[in-house]
């Protein structure tokens, strides 16, 4: 999980060069002028990248903080573990 | 390699702030988002010390964009479907009837009018590289995706007609598909991120077409000449092995990659570019082969042969020399890898090819390589002329190496030399940019100029420009001279002035061939340049390179001091130390 925060810190520095690293883990769309609309798409595109995942338009609107984008990215692991487990491992 | 988003932004990032700028605009109907990103970190990577900056337009508007691009050095203009009508595109609801089909063609043809006429217009005054539709047609046909509908063939070859018709247009460089195709995934549409942003490319797609883009856009200088090898390289077989009759290039033998390669040979040199062959071999036996086997590439197309038993990297440095060219202009094909690593030692800046003569289908991918370092936009008169004025030049170096020194003048007035200049400025002459641009021994300060620059330059009135073109008795060289440069007033202060002034021509590009050393040429140029223009002094806006030597000694010896930024040459201190005419000097009848 710790690698998971560090790859998305990665993400938010490439999309923000400017933060400051001790920044980043409490950045939010509201604490930061330059997140607008287009650094936005730019930042969930490298999470894409970053994740190879593909973020549906509607979770797109939600996800507008650090933190928010982390809890997301947890929840999208655990389901990907839990689908690659056996029901039996499962239960 | 396909970039990433992540390694695009922080190449971009890289660029130092101080850089000069780079204005290149990315005019398209969508929103240009991501393929932005990746153009600019491509035009970093290609255009290292400079400051790429991408402009864009306005989303849906591609024609307006069109109309207002100005003051940048390149424009890539990138047309999908939806720009040639909006029901072709995802984001726009007007049908996909088939009574409606008809229409739709109707509304392309007209777009495709509207977009070559602005295409057009733009190309006269800025290069452009052009992208026709990338992506899959979206289904508004009738038929199954399977089966080419009669509506989809007429829409692209609209589209192919269209294309054809840009490419004639002087400046205008259009992306080819099968280019592209080689680069980029058949999954190219990204569907959420053109109903959500107004992109409509996968990631993957628009890194791979921002890389041919930005390849246009840089339009790099072909290499000069080829070096190759013989024995199982121009034909299958060593030769002092199996003799005359047992090389081959054919079918029959399973060497028929062989003929291929010799007829892509036979093709460059057919455009100007220099062959020469570098072989281990015994010169007898490969003279009796080119005269008994007829080999596609003719003997009249190489020059030099260098075939004897001494290391290889010696003969490409005889070649080099006898084309007057350095080793980075030269592409060496060899199928020994030990001989090209030993001409990698000796010539670091040539580029090295292994032939693999067992391997047909990586032979031909050398066949593509090749094409791509030797591809041109077109080809000029001076092309056809380079192979057979290097021969002759060898035999007027004899002519100079006889005559006695001090007689020099003398040997040249008897080769009925003629130069011919010319200062006419429009149209746009492609060649003078190309000297300007690819020439680096007789060259004033290194300077390159992207068209639009040059263009611009020379559209302002104070703006000189001479061409020279030069034949003698040993045949035509062609245009081997550029100079360029602004005419100044200058007052007693050193200010420039009204017309009352004293008059200065300060030259900012100055070019020659190495083709046409050993001529004075040089001297009659600068002769003609104060006669002409009627200027007291000439200023040279010289910088040292690394391979301007020509250049330096001449300005040393013409002002008997050292070649220096800004250095200047009266016309009394010409007239004293500048040789005698051995030239008849002419202006061309166009001015």
């Amino acid at each position: 999980m710790a690698e998971l925060e560090s790859r998305l810190v990665n993400c938010f520095a490439t999309a923000f060069p400017e933060l400051d690293p001790q920044e980043i883990s409490s950045v939010s769309i509201g604490s930061l002028a330059s997140w607008d609309s287009l650094a936005g798409i730019t930042l969930l595109s490298l999470i894409e990248e970053e994740f190879s995942i593909s973020i549906s338009p509607d979770d797109a609107a939600g996800l507008v903080s650090f933190e928010l984008i982390l809890d997301y990215l947890r929840k999208d692991n655990l389901q990907k573990d839990n689908l690659r487990l056996s029901p039996e491992d499962a239960e | 390699m396909i970039m990433k988003l992540a390694e695009a932004l922080k190449v971009i990032q890289s660029v130092p702030s101080h850089a000069p700028p780079l204005q290149v605009a990315l005019l398209c109907g969508f929103t240009p988002l991501h393929l932005e990103t990746f153009l600019r970190a491509r035009l970093c990577k290609l255009f290292p010390g400079r400051s790429p900056n991408v402009q864009t337009g306005l989303y849906g508007d591609l024609i307006g964009n069109l109309r207002r691009v100005t003051g940048v050095s390149a424009a890539v203009v990138v047309i999908e479907w939806p720009d040639l009508n909006p029901r072709l595109g995802l984001r726009r609801l007007g049908g996909w009837e088939p009574s409606q089909l008809q229409d739709i063609l109707g509304e392309v043809n007209r777009g495709c009018d509207l977009l070559q006429s602005s295409v057009a217009a733009v190309a006269r005054n800025t290069p452009l590289v052009v992208c026709f539709p990338t992506l899959p047609l979206v289904p508004v046909s009738f038929s199954p995706l399977a089966r080419a509908s009669e509506f989809t063939l007429e829409l692209r070859s609209r589209v192919a007609s269209l294309s054809a018709a840009l490419s004639r247009l002087p400046g205008v460089r259009i992306v080819d598909p099968q280019r592209l195709d080689a680069l980029s995934s058949s999954r190219r549409l990204d569907v959420n991120s053109d109903l959500s942003a107004g992109f409509p490319y996968m990631l993957s797609h628009a890194s791979a077409l921002a890389e041919v883009l930005a390849g246009l856009v840089l339009n790099p200088q072909p290499k000069k000449g080829l070096i190759t090898d013989l024995d199982d390289t121009l034909w299958r077989g060593i030769l002092g092995e199996v003799g005359v009759q047992g090389i081959s290039w054919d079918l029959d033998n399973h060497s028929q990659i062989h003929a291929l390669y010799q007829q892509l040979l036979h093709s460059l040199a057919a455009s100007g570019t220099l062959i020469a062959v570098a072989s281990k071999n015994d010169r007898s036996l490969v003279e009796e082969a080119f005269a008994a086997r007829d080999p596609i590439l003719r003997e009249a197309d190489i020059f030099p042969f260098e075939v004897h038993w001494c290391a290889k990297s010696e003969s490409v440095a005889r070649i080099l020399g006898a084309w007057n060219i350095s080793a980075e202009d030269v592409v060496c094909v060899d199928d020994s890898p030990m001989d090209l690593a030993e001409i990698k030692a000796a010539h670091p800046g040539a580029e090295c090819a292994l032939f693999p003569s067992e391997n047909p289908q990586a032979a031909y991918e050398l066949l593509e390589r090749l094409r791509d370092w030797f591809g041109k936009d077109k080809i000029s008169d001076e092309d056809g002329l380079r192979a057979a004025s290097l021969r002759a030049n060898v035999e007027l170096q004899h002519g100079i190496k006889k005559a006695s020194p001090g007689v020099v003048g003398d040997f040249l007035r008897q080769i009925d030399g003629k130069l011919t200049l010319s200062s006419q400025k429009q149209p746009l002459d492609s060649r003078s940019l190309e000297l300007v641009n690819k020439t680096n021994q007789f060259n004033l300060n290194g300077r390159r100029f992207q068209q639009a620059e040059w263009q611009n330059w020379l559209n302002t009135p104070e703006a000189v420009f001479v061409a020279a073109s030069y034949r003698d008795k040993y045949g035509p060289l062609g245009k081997i001279a550029v100079i360029a440069g602004d005419l100044l007033h200058v007052n007693v202060n050193g200010v420039n002035s009204d017309s009352s002034g004293k008059r200065r021509l300060r030259i900012r590009t100055w070019v020659m061939s190495c083709r046409a050393f050993s001529r004075l040429i040089e001297y009659e140029c600068v002769r003609w340049l104060f006669a002409k223009l009627d200027v007291e002094e000439l200023e040279f806006d010289f910088l040292p390179t690394a391979r301007n030597t020509p250049m330096q000694n001449f300005l040393q010896q013409v002002r008997n001091a050292p070649a220096e930024p800004h250095c200047r040459l009266s016309r009394a201190q010409f007239l004293k130390s500048c040789p005698t005419s051995s030239h008849v000097v002419e202006e061309s009848p166009n001015g």
